[in-house]
């Protein structure tokens, strides 16, 4: 390199860094156009647990404390700093005083006081993830201390859900319904961005808060507009012809297809959200014996799944939990095997026997996952019927002992990136089926849920990570669950998106806060 | 009068029937909507608590009494998941739906009327027999698949309309009166947005409906032929009136009666199948908000969108009834 080019570079890049806090400051511009499959249900963050909702809130309103984009340990937002009491059961926050509502009322502790007040009268979902917590009040103006029934391990992080609403806009409209009517179409947030139009079946639209008290500091778009298309062929099309900047849901193949194709880009979040096939640990059957479920959990090939399936967009499974957490425990589930688990089935006779799958047929994922372990069981003679429903009605299914099918699939979508959101939800008695939880193995060992409660009520994370690394090899040797898949959240959008990042910590969402639009 | 007092009555006996059923079947499928509302992680007691405020402990007899009790004075009951009047939720949907159904059966009848009547006229031509085939591929082509196909080749490939969506982007912020794009656009005044919401209209109501055309062609084909042979064409045509004349003044009053009755069932059962076309289309609408409902269990929802689109159905055929009877001057001089 010639020095005359050398020193262009740096003036250049002199010239660009002395621009940049200009160009930082400046107003945010543009539009980001966003097909989603689903459509939302409504606004309401009592009902943030669904990611579709969560999706659209994230930037409307503020938590108490929340995950970056990409990371997994929580950073303040609305609260500066808190303090947890000896016995863990009382938490104490001092919250920022500089915080404006989007109607410009000011955010005190009695917003927040209201929000969590508001949400268990309205019993709302998004607090099913607190665990035992008990009340809020308001010390002063900008302290608010939170009581818990028990000490609860994941506390902070599962406040970054709670979004909380203004008081004064939200109280008048408490009425009989606890204001769920007003804000499933409205809100009252103090994030980012407003919601300027919502119409849930075809497209909500977002623009930049003007007065935002966080300052708009870096890239953003002055509009964001979600447009809810489900066929994965007309996402393709918009995002082809521009009309769209990023498509989640297209083919798996069409995502290939555009990782080399110049003007767009595919990007793979690292998603925590294994896929299980869950086993009726509680059948009177067949299936209820660990013996036989040694055998069946031999008999899925992960790698073909993720190779063929996912295109090797996902990570492999090792066990229940996603490798890279905190307590992880390595091989605690059995490998693919299928000539270990045909020697099984002679030896025990069981060829013959006949099993039933009940999954989401509108899941791709699923449904080739179903037909994978319905031809490598019928090689061992061992017939699957599959069955295929809407989800209300497999939940519904696992409700009681006698309608749970010998297997289920499910996803875990945590809440947080704590194992707590993924070991206790699916392998704690008190969250079996028949106890209206998502641990539809119907698994119940008093040990695995000592080790789990033990390690919920810590706050020691270093022992909660042993008390969780036990639990697994114990879960491990009951084989309540084959692993699938850790699908990854695979995303492609036009090249002239930028800042795009996953939020590990909200599954299938982004931060749509900090992309820009070139 | 008499007649029409008749079928007003049966009218609403079938309603009552429609609801009834769905009512029931929605509640014999699987699926419990107390799981879905409460949320992951919810636990027995909160599931059991939701079931009671959404009225789903109660015997399946009551809760179909009280439905219906509120029927009558009009409340369809709110939504369990859009927390919404279900009424304000359909308001919002059957616009768009509507107005899908209205131009895709305008392009039917465009099609059908005169492509049947030549055919019956030129019957067993080279003509008639291309006609014929066309209607025999049109009735095997599924709409999905049509769809996908227009969508993919005259607006992704030529660029020549729209991909999906009810308006172009730069019309987002438009809002009208009524929900119909087509009469909010004139009402304000403005001919491009009625432009732009036509052109996105067309690709959605061309797949619609050609499985119908296909029917109501060869409907009106059959209809018309045995009128061309019937005894007032032969005096019509030794009194030397013209071809034109016979095929219109004589031939198209006496032999549309019988496709109309056609035309006015395919109403209802297009608006039954705008889901198709508005998932493809990436358009709202009374379909998908019934899939979303279904998928969901929201069950008075579920009611609530079969119940339109029974009233829809029975209100067209009670046009074509009406429209019959003006048409038909033996009905008007029995009273």
């Amino acid at each position: 390199m010639k020095l005359s080019s050398i020193l262009t570079k740096a003036l250049s890049l002199l010239a660009l860094s002395l621009a940049l806090p200009g160009l930082a400051l400046a107003d945010a511009s543009g539009t980001l156009i966003i097909a989603e499959n689903e459509t939302p249900e409504n606004l309401d963050p009592a009902n943030a647990t669904n990611s579709t909702v969560n999706q659209l809130l994230v930037g409307v309103y503020d938590t108490l404390v929340q995950f970056k984009a990409g990371e997994t340990a929580v950073s303040p937002q609305l609260a500066t700093d808190w303090m947890a009491s000896d016995d863990g059961l009382k938490y104490t926050f001092t919250l920022r005083d500089d915080v404006t509502f989007h109607d410009g009322t000011q955010m005190t502790a009695h917003d927040v006081v209201f929000t969590l007040k508001r949400l268990q009268a309205a019993s709302a979902a998004v607090l099913n993830d607190m665990g035992p917590f008990n009340s809020a009040e308001a010390l002063d103006d900008y302290t608010v201390a939170m009581t818990l029934d028990a000490p609860f391990g994941p506390f902070i992080s599962a406040l970054s859900r709670i979004y909380v609403v203004s008081k004064t806009q939200v109280e008048p409209h408490m009425a009989e319904d606890n204001a769920r009517g007003w804000l499933a179409v409205n809100a009252a947030g103090s994030g980012p961005y407003e919601v300027s139009t919502y119409k849930p079946t075809e497209v909500v639209t977002l623009s930049a808060s003007k007065a935002y008290w966080g300052g708009w500091d870096g890239d953003h778009v002055a509009e964001v507009v979600f447009r809810y298309i489900s066929e994965p062929s007309t996402q393709l099309a918009l995002l082809k012809s521009g009309e769209v900047h990023i498509a989640p849901d297209i083919t798996v193949q069409d995502k290939l297809a555009l990782m080399d194709t110049e003007g767009f880009k595919v990007d793979i979040g690292a998603a925590a959200t294994p896929l299980y096939f869950q086993f009726n640990t509680a059948s009177d059957g067949l299936v209820g014996d660990s013996e036989f479920r040694r055998m069946l959990s031999q008999s899925f090939d992960r790698k073909l799944h993720l190779d063929y399936v996912l295109q090797g967009f996902g990570s492999m499974p090792d066990g229940p939990l996603p490798p890279n957490w905190m307590g992880h425990s390595k091989g605690t589930e059995l490998p693919f095997d299928l000539d270990a688990a045909k020697a099984m089935v002679d030896q025990n006779g069981w060829a013959g026997t006949k099993l039933k799958v009940r999954y989401l047929p509108a899941i791709e994922e699923e449904q080739a996952a179903v037909e994978q372990l319905q031809s490598n069981l019928s090689q061992l003679g061992i017939k699957l019927e599959a069955e295929g429903m809407t989800w209300p009605a497999q939940a519904s299914t696992v409700q009681k002992l006698d309608t749970t099918s010998d297997i289920n699939m499910i996803y875990n979508f945590p809440s947080f990136p704590d194992p707590h959101a993924i070991l206790n939800t699916s392998f704690n008695t008190q969250n079996t089926g028949y106890n209206g939880g998502y641990n539809w193995a119907q698994y119940s060992n008093p040990e695995v849920d000592a080790l789990l409660n033990k390690a919920a009520s810590s706050a020691d994370q270093s022992n909660r990570a042993d008390l969780y690394s036990s639990a697994q090899k114990i879960i491990g040797a009951d084989y309540p669950v084959i692993t699938v898949s850790l699908p990854g959240s695979v995303v492609a959008m036009s090249a002239s998106v930028k800042g795009y990042s996953y939020s590990v910590a909200h599954h299938q969402t982004f931060n749509y806060m900090d992309i820009s639009v070139d | 009068m008499n007649y029409f007092f008749q079928r007003f009555l049966f009218s609403i006996l079938s309603l009552f029937i429609l609801t009834l059923i769905t009512f029931l079947l929605s509640h014999v499928v699987p699926g419990d909507p107390a799981i879905v509302a409460a949320g992951p992680n919810a636990g027995a007691e909160k599931i059991e608590l939701l079931r009671i405020e959404m009225g789903l402990d109660k015997p399946l007899s009551q809760q179909f009494i009280i439905y219906t009790g509120k029927l009558l004075q009009g409340d369809l009951g709110n939504s369990w998941f859009t927390h919404q009047p279900i009424l304000d939720d359909l308001l919002r949907e059957l616009p768009p739906s509507l107005e899908l159904v209205f131009i895709a059966m305008t392009i039917n009848l465009l099609i059908s009327l005169p492509l049947g009547l030549c055919s019956a006229r030129y019957s067993d031509t080279i003509f008639d027999s291309s006609v014929r085939l066309l209607a025999m591929v049109g009735a095997g082509l599924p709409i999905f698949w049509t769809a996908l196909i227009l969508q993919n080749t005259v607006a992704a490939e030529w660029q020549a309309l729209p991909i999906a969506g009810r308006l172009s982007f730069e019309y987002r912020s438009f809002d009208g009166y009524t929900g119909f794009y087509l009469i909010d656009s004139l009402l304000l005044g403005r001919p491009d947005i009625f432009w732009d919401t036509l052109r996105h209209l067309f690709l959605p109501a061309f797949s619609l409906c050609l499985l119908f055309t296909a029917v109501g062609l060869r409907i009106t084909r059959t209809a018309m032929i045995s009128e061309f042979q019937k005894d007032y064409v032969l005096l019509a045509r030794t009194k030397a009136a013209s071809e034109l004349r016979i095929m219109f003044k004589h031939v198209f009053p006496n032999g549309a009666p019988a496709s109309l009755t056609v035309f006015g069932m395919q109403f209802g059962w297009m608006l039954g199948a705008t889901v198709l076309v508005e998932e493809i289309y990436g358009r709202p609408g009374i379909g998908r908000y019934a899939v979303k409902a279904v998928t969901q269990s929201d069950i008075h929802a579920v009611v609530a969108v079969v119940l339109v689109v029974g009233v829809v159905f029975l209100l067209a055929n009670l046009i074509v009834d009406l429209l019959l009877y003006i048409l038909n001057p033996r009905g008007r001089f029995k009273e």
